[in-house]
């Protein structure tokens, strides 16, 4: 009786909008939707250049700290090469060893300060920022009190970034080829497919763009940053191994990319990946229970296990599985999909059953039901060359990743992806030209390229 | 018809279902949002005077729908209190069991009764609104919110868990209604200050009281005095409704019999108004009203009112409404930006981990109105005559589209633009839609009036019954349909079941479970009714456009479906039909060659014959291989023509694609036509219409065609080729060719019937062309006599030239110049008869000159001979020498 009563409740509250509770518009949504405004506004400029400002500062700032370290590192290394000179002459082992303590705190004491400086200048910024932002806003809103010299003095604070180096322009991509493709044997849907060899991080990295000594932000930036709310984001596939962390490898190199400036939307890398462990360890627990299901008498068992032993396991993450961060400051994504692969993607026979496969159908469809019309796929699950990859080894996995993707691409449309759609096809930097040609042709045999409309003089 | 009503619309999410579950055929689930949308169609067929008519459902991105139906803005809940006397209520009481009575008869229940739902129409009428909410969304399956409103709800309702399989009876609205007009004659909001679970335990609680619920309710509310106010015979029918036990519950119908409703009760004609009148048994007039217009002459009357509401919707669209954006200006559909409520984590099976919940998937039960205005606006400058076009305005041969008035000029321009722009235009459209549904009233007397227009084009919104019309359905269709059996298992089930989840499925309806079961019944009626043939693959194709159109109507799909086979599939579908499909490649193969020789010479020579390609083509009418838009504008001709029709638009195609083609191999051929490229059907139904009219009907002749019905109908057929080249009523008509001779030969044959017509031999016919464009379509004729000179100048057809097969063709196998061939060069475009003695040599020479490239060469059937009995050979004029 009880049960029905509340299992009713609880259906009306949640289910019906006139019995659940009044939404309440937090101070992030709100952001947003100001943000979206502005940036859809002549203000968006100003904002931009704003952004810039403060990227320039954190990288002043960066590069300050990377002379810094430089310089103690190079000190310490002197000091102690001198003692390991005179070590049995002048010192003992055991001050020998002190010194290297001493020079390990040196190191941390400095680098902890580094990076409270960073995070000091990061938490200053946002709250500036927002305030600007929210500023901006009111004077949007309210014409009459002066947009323009809002306006004005936003962008008065950025012009001041004068750079003395040498022009640098964004680099195009040397190699890509783009398709437009049908899909569907009756009704058709096009799609536009794009081949390119790069590297993976490229997409993330913000180029410093300099015009004429004076920083400019990239094309590329406005872009992001117009679309960044909006119903068309872009994602990309960030091949991981099972931790979640960034220490090593490809994933130190992106975490470094989302320092080079502020997050102003959303929250660091970090503490995005402490709400991604909670989710992960509730994810490995529905994996547990669903194994366990079909035999109820062991859930008894598993759970006698010691904590510390359950907690690693909980966290714990398999090929397939995949995370998502949220980014506003990458050059041309908003979305990273962080997708788990093992070293069995080095095996040649890897086939359509694949976790790592099936990872990629599933990242296909969060991207219909988040609306993320660009997405970028590493063509051959790996972001840089090895010794295995052969010519054959490079053909076998473009074919079966492509086709695979064209299944995926048919069956989004039962899950509701009626649109056009891009999918970015990326290859590992270093390949050879002539591999990145076959595999360009490869493309028509797979997918069904539209023909181009011949216009005939007669 | 609209009346007083307006459009309103309201929208919902279906729930999502569990990640990556399979159906039992190993496919994957149907999104919940088809099959509401399947679910909802037989919405649109109910039609009840205290009922709001549902007009449309649209699927939108992320599973939500916006159903779109007829709406009044004022509901019970806002009745003033003056007005709410004894009289007053119990018309209301009668009015929604009228509604209930009806509903519950078609097997469905509102489970959504309240006084929000129950509208009041200007003139006092109630109507029942959002009563199709629990049937569309399979009794509450497919959603995640409740389907009722709590207050309103019955105990039982409360009984079991939500989302529990069982469903609600049809006696929960008697109780809704008794809460409903409680609460409306007391005068009093019920529980205002409960919360929506002490809400729920009041009524739980009034199973174990013993009490009558009435007198519990004035407890509660402490109101006594208002009900000894209440009118007894009020007071007894809500007693009547308030029983906690379902089963001593009356229904709609017990009710309605009570005593004290009698003076209010309406009665309603009910069946009969279910959408189409056409095909009734019926007599169609019976209950016919003339609206006595004496009085409302001086009012200023909205001519739209007098529309029906779905050629107002229909109309509104065109008027650049557009609901979604509607919706989202009102701040109806505003989601929150997908970046800010992603998942974080997906396990590797998929299952998600971290999403927010967005509060605007919640369900909301607010109608939005949608403004007539700009449709009003759009059609202001109309005419009010212009709302009832006139028929019987003979001597209207010249003007194409009916009707009268000063824009009849402009409406015949606007008739000659392409296609998609006469769709877009909503003037033209109105004055379309309004002629087609008079003259569809007037079916069968006004076929041949419906045929001509069809010619100019076909609205969408009335193609349905057009299409009937021009396959000439007549009669009982419904008592037809419902006779056969459509349930016993039959061998070919297995077929139909692993075919139609592959059948037309990017449409949202053909790919819900509703249009697979309907899709299986009408397939199962036409395998039964038709012993002596089998089902073939295709047959499920060839289905479903006419199932598309006719949703509701499965049986006028059938009866389409019918008739259509015979006319242009006749014996497609016999259990061997190889010799069928074998005649028909080889009249399509001699086609290609006769209008583009340079083509067929390729794909001959590269082995690419039609039965590598075409058969999928002819055997669906190429319903397999065009989506169903570009279906039903290629069939809009088509039912027009006669069965040789698909063998030109068979060409048209090879035409469309001649480049891509001449410049391909074998293989690369294969490979295009396994996924058919797309195609321009506007253009391609142009030039199919173009190849009809410049190929001798007796070109196209097959044996295995439908022979017509010797009798004419009264079709408006006086053109060259209203006649069926597939009758044979003389020796000079066309005759049965052995497969193996029509497969050798790749030129075409004429019959002397047809030879003797078009080339005027027996004097001038009067003859009007199939289409209004071209003003003479008949081809022009180059007679070619291949015989000998001696020959020759002993008779032959007059006007014919002397090319004798002996000596013309050169050591390389190119013709000799001669004067005569230079004739034959001078007429490339003509089409050339060859007249030989009775033998091969005509064809061989006919065979040559297609290898040759000349286009349009056709032979004489039976040669010289055939021409003899008839008297018209004679003695060429001596030709000059000098």
């Amino acid at each position: 009786m009880e049960e029905l009563v509340n299992s009713w409740t609880q259906s009306y509250n949640q289910e019906v909008a006139c019995y659940a509770k009044p939404d309440v518009v937090t101070e992030d949504q709100m952001f947003s939707e100001v943000y979206h405004t502005l940036i859809h506004s002549p203000a968006m400029e100003a904002l931009l250049d704003l952004e810039h400002t403060y990227a320039l500062a954190i990288v002043k700032l960066q590069s300050e700290r990377e002379a810094d370290m430089k310089h103690l590192e190079s000190r310490q290394q002197a000091e102690m090469e001198d003692a390991i000179a005179k070590v049995g002459t002048i010192y003992t082992d055991q001050q020998v060893n002190q010194l290297a303590q001493k020079h390990y705190d040196n190191t941390q004491l400095i680098e902890s300060k580094w990076a409270s400086e960073l995070s000091n200048l990061q938490e200053t910024q946002k709250r500036q920022y927002k305030n600007h932002v929210m500023k901006l806003h009111e004077a949007h809103i309210n014409p009459g009190n002066g947009v323009q010299s809002y306006v004005q003095r936003v962008r008065a604070m950025s012009t001041s970034a004068v750079s003395t180096e040498r022009d640098q322009i964004w680099q195009p991509i040397k190699m890509e080829e783009s398709f437009t493709i049908h899909l569907g044997a009756q009704k058709k849907t096009t799609h536009n497919l794009r081949l390119l060899c790069a590297e993976v991080l490229d997409l993330c990295r913000n180029i410093p763009n300099i015009i004429g000594g004076v920083a400019v932000p990239q094309p590329q930036r406005l872009q992001t940053a117009m679309s960044l709310y909006s119903n068309n984001l872009c994602g990309l596939i960030l091949l991981v191994d099972n931790k979640l962390n960034s220490y090593t490898g490809l994933k130190k190199e992106f975490a470094k990319l989302c320092q080079q400036s502020t997050e102003f939307h959303f929250p660091d890398l970090e503490k995005q990946f402490q709400a991604i462990e909670e989710n992960i360890i509730a994810g490995n627990e529905w994996r547990q229970n669903k194994i366990e299901e079909p035999d109820q008498v062991s859930i008894k068992s598993g759970g006698s296990n010691s904590s510390g032993e359950k907690d690693d396991k909980l966290n714990r993450l398999i090929a397939g599985d995949f995370y998502i961060t949220r980014h506003s400051n990458l050059s041309e994504v908003h979305l990273v999909f962080h997708l788990v692969v093992d070293d069995s993607l080095r095996d040649n026979n890897v086939n359509s059953r694949h976790p790592v496969i099936l990872g990629i159908r599933n990242i296909l469809k969060a991207c219909v039901r988040y609306d993320v019309f660009t997405v970028t796929i590493p063509l051959l699950l790996v972001h840089e060359m090895s010794e295995e990859m052969t010519i054959q080894w490079c053909m076998k996995r473009a074919e079966l990743v492509l086709k695979c993707t064209k299944g995926f691409m048919m069956e989004l449309s039962t899950w509701g992806g009626h649109q056009s759609r891009n999918i970015q096809f990326m290859l590992p930097k270093g390949l050879s030209d002539n591999m990145f040609l076959q595999i360009s042709a490869m493309m028509p045999t797979i997918f069904r390229v539209s023909n181009a409309i011949v216009v005939k003089s007669s | 018809m609209l009346g007083s009503g307006e459009l309103g619309v309201t929208t919902f999410f279906s729930s999502s279902i569990p990640n990556d579950k399979c159906g039992a055929n190993g496919l994957p689930l149907t999104p919940n949002s088809i099959k509401v949308l399947g679910q909802f169609q037989q919405l649109i067929t109910l039609r009840h005077p205290n009922l709001c008519r549902y007009v449309d459902m649209i699927k939108c991105k992320h599973e939500r729908v916006i159903v779109v139906f007829e709406h009044h803005r004022k509901n019970l809940a806002q009745l003033e209190p003056h007005v709410k006397t004894d009289s007053k209520l119990l018309q209301v009481f009668a009015d929604v069991l009228g509604g209930l009575f009806y509903l519950h008869g078609e097997g469905l229940v509102h489970s959504y009764l309240g006084p929000s739902t129950i509208l009041l129409t200007e003139e006092g009428v109630c109507k029942l609104t959002h009563h199709g909410v629990y049937a569309m969304t399979g009794c509450g399956a497919h959603v995640t919110f409740p389907v009722g409103q709590v207050k309103y709800s019955a105990p039982e309702i409360f009984c079991k868990l939500p989302g529990c399989e069982s469903r609600n009876g049809s006696k929960v609205d008697t109780w809704s209604l008794g809460i409903t007009m409680l609460e409306a004659s007391l005068g009093i909001t019920l529980w205002a200050s409960l919360s929506v679970k002490q809400i729920i335990q009041r009524i739980l609680s009034f199973l174990t009281i013993d009490v009558p619920v009435i007198d519990l309710i004035i407890r509660d509310h402490k109101c006594p005095e208002k009900l000894e106010k209440m009118s007894s015979s009020l007071q007894h029918l809500i007693t009547r409704c308030l029983n906690v036990n379902p089963k001593q519950r009356p229904t709609a119908e017990e009710l309605l019999e009570e005593a004290c409703l009698q003076p209010y009760r309406k009665v309603h004609e009910i069946r009969g108004l279910n959408g189409c009148c056409m095909f009734s048994t019926g007599l169609r007039c019976q209950n016919l009203e003339l609206s006595d217009f004496s009085q409302v002459e001086d009012e200023e009357l909205e001519p739209l009112r007098e529309l029906d509401i779905d050629q107002v919707y229909y109309l509104w669209q065109l008027a650049g409404g557009d609901i979604i954006r509607t919706l989202d200006n009102a701040g109806k559909i505003k989601s929150r930006p997908p970046i800010t409520n992603l998942y974080s984590f997906v396990c590797d099976d998929g299952e998600s981990f971290g999403a927010e919940r967005d509060s605007s998937v919640l369900f909301d039960d607010h109608i939005l109105v949608l403004s007539l205005d700009q449709l009003k606006q759009r059609l202001s400058n109309l005419d009010e005559t212009a709302y009832y076009p006139l028929l019987e305005e003979e001597n209207d041969e010249s003007n194409g589209v009916g009707g009268n008035g000063s824009s009849n000029i402009e409406l015949n321009e606007t008739a000659t633009l392409p296609l998609v722009i006469k769709e877009k235009d909503i003037e033209y459209q109105f004055h379309r839609i309004l002629l087609y549904k008079r003259l569809l009233d007037g079916y069968p007397y006004k076929r041949a009036q419906i045929w001509k227009e069809a010619r100019v084009d076909i609205p969408p919104l009335v193609r349905p019954m057009v299409w009937a019309a021009l396959l000439e359905i007549e009669g009982d269709v419904y008592g037809r349909y419902i006779a056969i059996d459509k349930d016993s298992p039959t061998p070919t089930d297995r077929q139909i079941e692993v075919d139609i989840p592959r059948c037309h499925q990017y449409d949202d309806l053909l790919s819900s479970p509703m249009g697979h079961h309907k899709l299986k019944r009408v397939l199962k009626a036409w395998v039964m009714s038709h012993p002596e043939l089998v089902y073939w693959q295709g047959l499920d194709s060839l289905a479903a456009p006419f199932l598309k159109l006719n949703f509701n109507q499965e049986a006028l799909a059938f009866a389409c479906l019918d008739a259509f086979i015979p006319k242009y599939l006749n014996m497609f579908f016999l259990k061997d039909n190889s010799l069928v499909i074998q005649e028909y490649l080889a009249v399509f193969r001699n086609l290609i060659a006769f209008h583009d020789p340079a083509l067929s010479n390729h794909l001959e020579e590269i082995g690419f014959i039609p039965d590598l390609y075409a058969i999928p083509w002819f055997l669906t009418m190429f319903a397999h291989v065009f989506p169903l838009q570009k279906i039903f504008h290629l069939w809009d001709t088509m039912l027009l023509g006669n069965s040789s029709l698909p063998l030109c638009i068979g060409v048209a195609i090879l035409h469309q694609l001649r480049d891509t083609l001449l410049s391909f191999g074998f293989n690369e051929c294969i490979l295009l036509f396994s996924d058919m490229p797309e195609i321009d059907i506007e253009k391609c139904v142009q030039d199919s219409i173009r190849i009809f009219c410049s190929t001798p009907r007796s070109a196209t002749f097959r044996q295995y065609a439908k022979q017509s019905k010797s009798e004419t109908s009264n079709k408006p057929w006086t053109s060259y080729y209203s006649t069926d080249p597939n009758t044979i009523k003389s020796a000079l008509d066309s005759e049965p060719i052995p497969l193996e001779e029509l497969k050798a030969n790749r030129c075409s044959r004429i019959s002397a019937a047809d030879l003797i017509e078009l080339g005027e031999l027996a004097g001038p016919v009067g003859t009007k062309s199939p289409t209004k464009k071209t003003k003479n379509s008949r081809p022009k004729i180059l007679i070619i006599d291949i015989r000998s000179p001696e020959e020759y100048q002993r008779g032959t057809v007059p006007g014919s030239v002397n090319i004798p097969h002996t000596t013309s063709f050169s050591v390389e196998g190119t013709l000799n110049p001669t004067p005569q061939v230079n004739t034959l060069n001078a007429h490339r475009l003509q089409v050339k008869v060859i007249i030989g003695s009775q033998g091969n040599t005509s064809l061989n020479f006919g065979n040559k000159l297609v290898a040759l490239g000349y286009s349009k060469v056709c032979v004489l059937h039976r040669g010289i001979e055939a021409l003899r009995p008839t008297g018209l050979l004679v003695v060429p004029p001596i030709e000059a020498h000098t």
